[in-house]
């Protein structure tokens, strides 16, 4: 698989989307997954999602993104490591099989 | 983290609140006690939430609200507050119930990530977050930080 590119999203970009940050970086790793993440607020991620191939965020927040071409992926949980292992495993490692 | 709340001044216990609104005011005031935000922040904070959801509830039981660096902000800071009862986000999502704020404030990146560094470990721990709910005084939150230590990942 070629480097993912990733946003990890929130409200204002410096609370919510640096601990997804944190925490994918550690599933990245485990998982053997070559990706570069970037974090922003909502809007920003909205406007550049198409240049990306993955946006995180809290689940409250995936509706804000509509359509793009990008995979959403919204965290119930942002501090469970085993929800974004599942969601990374089925959405981006099963799904790109 | 949780000593420093206490040496700082910077956390609060509460019964409960029937509106977020005053969950985060009330978060949100030993920061303005010390002049570290502005109302402006709180407002800001509530605004933000209005606008996109309870996105600042980020697990079970824990919130962490916060806006945009700067606005408003005059220092680098955390501050903590417990409620016994839940307070409700989401009238129909329980899920969406916090007893645990962690007010972030930031003008300084570097100190910033090391707070929410500091409390995302702390509170991945479910065990922890079990005993912090526990936690009914300032000389209880005081130790909270050894109490991490001691468990381990």
């Amino acid at each position: 698989m070629a480097k993912l590119k990733v946003i990890a999203a929130c409200g204002s970009g410096m609370g919510s989307s640096q601990i997804i940050k944190m925490k994918l970086e550690k599933v990245f790793k485990k998982l053997g997954l070559d990706a570069e993440i970037y974090h922003t607020n909502v809007g920003d991620a909205k406007s550049q999602a198409n240049n990306y191939d993955v946006v995180f965020c809290s689940e409250s927040l995936v509706s804000t993104f509509g359509k793009t071409t990008a995979t959403v992926i919204g965290l119930k949980n942002l501090l469970s490591e085993q929800e974004m292992t599942t969601k990374v495993q089925e959405k981006i490692i099963d799904a790109n099989k | 983290m949780f000593k420093e709340f206490v040496e700082k001044k910077r956390y609060s216990f509460h019964e409960g609140f029937d509106d977020w609104r005053d969950a985060i005011k009330a978060a949100c005031a030993p920061l303005i006690a010390d002049g570290t935000c502005e109302q402006l922040y709180v407002n800001e904070i509530i605004k933000k939430v209005e606008e996109l959801g309870p996105y600042i509830v980020i697990a079970p039981n824990i919130c962490i609200p916060h806006a945009q660096e700067g606005l408003g902000v005059h220092d680098t800071a955390i501050c903590f507050m417990k409620t016994e009862k839940p307070v409700h986000f989401d009238p129909n999502d329980p899920e969406k119930d916090a007893r645990l704020f962690f007010v972030l404030a930031s003008v300084n990146n570097a100190v910033h990530m090391e707070n929410l560094m500091a409390m995302s470990e702390a509170c991945s721990n479910e065990d922890f977050v079990a005993k912090l709910l526990e936690v009914k005084t300032p000389e209880e939150l005081a130790t909270m930080d050894k109490v991490r230590e001691e468990m381990g990942d």
